[in-house]
């Protein structure tokens, strides 16, 4: 069985969080106020960048104190009735057991200022009632549509920050010392410093480059150069992908913290899951391609007053390609596969590359040709006849990684190789 | 038992053996014979026998130890300046010892040389004849210099015809003790349209699955072999499935390094084939030739070209009435 790591690693008790004490302890101080009767602030607004342990401490904490969390996130509370059915009722009456409750809703960065219209004002009008701690949990809290919660006589405001590196680098160590792994210095300070503080990201990175592994190099980890913050991207790319006005998707340029090729990747990858109507579709892909035609003559020309007309299509040229059709039901963002196959293929390029050239000095025929022409005939030969295939191991001299990548498999591989032996 | 592939161990070792492109042989046979050869440009599509008759043309002159007064370079891998000034160029100026005052640079795919390239090349050819002769091989003897051209013989190899490539894969069934059926054969030259190469590694691939060579096994063997097979590609996207299309196009030019520029050319020749309103094929013409242009501009080829199978996509809702 495999478990996330981010949750098989899970701080269990308040000692594991990494970093923000004071904040953690005002927030405990908040929380057993509640013993003594309804405080005047009836919720905290816990806020910082993505995996910083804000979700985490609340989980910890109550389960500190004994009380019952129930849990909620973005997609479960869009809309206002959604909000009123599980929040309204929970916020009166004690938990099941007797005990007291907590209600968390968490990642209210997905909520849409205008297209969740109701949403915020509901959460406001419950929290005025409620009687048991309500705990509000967000990346920007100082954006516009989180307004009407700076009123400081109401809402505890409590910022996360993100930890030390040292503190980030010591939590990794531990991670790979419970998954003996065996990971060199290097790799994981790599992984502290692309994620930026991120906790979560850090962790899962880590479990994305080191399970099943026995040892972690720093050539495992720099692929990873590639990887942006996911959080605030997914709402980024909601900005382009529902925008109703240009003005609302050209923001998104602005709101996006990775660079502007990456967030084109991101909207080239997951804008044909968002519009299925297929004149909706050439549209959108139609502005995608007019924006990276800009791109290119920006890279040939080196005239950038040209960019400003590459975020015109990528933005509101792909929002503006939206006539009316909306696809149901919830559709996940994905990481651009353009990035992670061209990232995670170079060295299968590089190993590519050499069996081209064992191909080139057998058949009189360039290294391109070989892979194109010769290559693709060879691999059927490696899948199907064992017999000949380690015939032609022998005479192009491959070896035996060579072998495994052409044949597509460990066992096959064992199996051609135990012929040459003979 | 001893394996190698098919395609060159029954590359013919002389000039005599080759069973096709017959002037361009006997006109080479004649060079041999007077032990005297000009420059020369082979020129004509791929796997229909440019290399093979140069290697064999160097034979027939050598004999065994042609290797010793032979270089082969391929302008693809090592293209740029320089290879051409130095390696070239060492080569070249070096005079063997041996009754042929000369020896043969074969520089294959050499109409991929940048135009800078091809000038030096032209003044090295002309420095040194009298030590070193040039066979130039292309595909397009138009992307050749003008004066590179007029320095050089020229000889226009073309796709083997029906029989001879029957004739061929027979000869190379019988030597493997395979059965290649009638259909089989169909088959092969469908796909392989006179590429030689292309023609019996398909053969061979077909023979690794163990069972008489049949249609249906040509036909599944060249699907899984040929990643720019744009007929699935236009097929997958007129069906509505852009994302599947996508990943396609991604695996040809990602995983299997098939250019953006050979992948719009096959697009732009398939549409024509395909079973599609007339109107409709001049209009993605358009699209077609606009991408192709982009491409030429330095725009990316998966984004430009999944624009286009946006746009395949769209036509083919059109036609289930959409």
């Amino acid at each position: 069985m495999h478990f996330a790591w981010t949750v098989k690693h899970k701080p269990k008790s308040l000692a594991e969080i990494i970093g923000n004490q004071e904040a953690i302890k005002t927030f405990e101080r908040w929380l057993r106020s509640w013993e003594g009767g309804i405080p005047q602030q009836r919720a905290v607004f816990l806020h910082g960048p993505p995996g910083v342990g804000k979700t985490s401490a609340v989980e910890v904490l109550a389960n500190d104190l004994g009380m019952e969390l129930v849990e909620k996130n973005a997609s479960d509370y869009r809309t206002e009735e959604k909000i009123r059915r599980f929040a309204g009722s929970a916020s009166q009456y004690g938990g099941f057991s007797g005990r007291k409750r907590v209600i968390l809703l968490d990642e209210m960065d997905g909520i849409h200022g205008t297209v969740d219209r109701g949403a915020i004002p509901t959460i406001t009008k419950i929290i005025k009632n409620t009687r048991c701690p309500i705990v509000l949990i967000a990346n920007d809290f100082w954006n516009k549509k989180f307004v009407s919660f700076r009123d400081k006589k109401r809402y505890l405001v409590i910022e996360f920050k993100k930890p030390r590196t040292s503190e980030l680098l010591s939590h990794l160590k531990r991670i790979v010392a419970r998954e003996s792994v065996d990971a060199d210095e290097e790799s994981l300070k790599f992984i502290v410093q692309r994620s930026e503080g991120d906790v979560r990201s850090a962790v899962n990175d880590l479990q994305a480059l080191a399970q099943g592994k026995m040892k972690l190099t720093y050539d495992d980890v720099s692929w990873l150069a590639y990887r942006d913050r996911k959080d605030v991207i997914f709402t980024v790319l909601r900005q382009v992908l529902y925008g109703k006005t240009c003005r609302e998707a050209k923001q998104a340029a602005n709101n996006a913290d990775v660079n502007l090729d990456m967030l084109f990747e991101w909207i080239y990858e997951n804008a044909p899951y968002h519009f299925n109507v297929p004149s909706e579709l050439v549209d959108a892909m139609e502005a995608l391609a007019r924006a990276n035609l800009y791109s290119g003559r920006i890279r040939r020309t080196r005239n950038w007053k040209l960019l400003r007309y590459m975020i015109d299509h990528m933005t509101a040229g792909v929002a503006m390609a939206r006539e009316k059709s909306k696809p149901s039901g919830w559709i996940p963002f994905r990481f651009p596969q353009k990035i992670r196959s061209l990232s995670t293929s170079r060295a299968e390029r590089a190993k590519k590359r050499g069996i081209g050239q064992k191909i080139k000095r057998r058949m009189h025929v360039s290294v391109a040709t070989a892979q194109k022409d010769v290559l693709p005939y060879v691999k059927v030969i490696f899948e199907n006849d064992s017999q000949m295939a380690a015939g032609l191991t022998e005479w192009f001299s491959f070896g035996e990684e060579e072998v495994e990548y052409i044949a597509g498999g460990k066992r096959r591989t064992k199996a051609i190789l135990k012929l040459i032996t003979k | 038992m001893s394996f190698e592939m098919w395609a060159e161990k029954y590359r013919p070792k002389s000039l005599a053996q080759m069973v096709d492109q017959k002037q361009i042989v006997e006109r080479l046979a004649s060079f041999a014979k007077s032990r005297n050869i000009p420059h020369c440009i082979f020129a004509g599509p791929p796997g229909t026998g440019k290399t093979t008759a140069a290697l064999c043309l160097a034979r027939d002159l050598y004999g065994d130890v042609f290797r010793e007064h032979l270089m082969e370079l391929n302008a693809s891998d090592e293209r740029g300046i320089n290879v051409v000034r130095e390696t070239v160029k060492t080569f070249a100026r070096v005079r063997t010892l041996g009754e042929i005052p000369f020896k043969i640079l074969i520089l294959d795919e050499a109409d991929n040389m940048t135009r800078d390239a091809q000038q030096a090349l032209r003044r090295t050819m002309e420095r040194y004849t009298r030590t070193c002769r040039f066979i130039l091989i292309a595909n397009y003897s138009g992307k050749i210099i003008e004066p590179i051209q007029s320095r050089c013989a020229p000889f226009r190899f073309s796709y083997l015809p029906r029989q001879e490539q029957d004739l061929y894969l027979k000869r190379v069934a019988s030597g493997e003790n395979i059965t290649l059926q009638e259909d089989g054969l169909n088959a092969i030259f469908d796909v392989c349209e006179g590429d030689l190469r292309k023609a019996i590694n398909s053969l061979q691939a077909a023979a690794s699955l163990g069972k008489p060579v049949d249609s249906e096994i040509v036909y599944s063997v060249v699907g899984r072999a040929n990643p720019a097979d744009v007929h699935s590609l236009i097929k997958t996207a007129m069906e509505g499935n852009f994302v599947e299309a996508r990943k396609k196009l991604r695996e040809m030019i990602i995983k299997y390094g098939v250019a953006g520029s050979d992948i719009i050319k096959q697009i732009h020749t398939e549409l024509f084939r395909i079973d599609i309103p007339e109107n409709m094929k001049t209009k993605l013409a358009v699209v077609v030739g606009e991408v192709d242009f982009r491409l030429g501009e330095g725009a990316d080829e998966e984004v430009q070209l999944s624009a286009l199978l946006a746009n395949l996509v769209e036509a083919g809702y059109q036609l289930k009435g959409g």
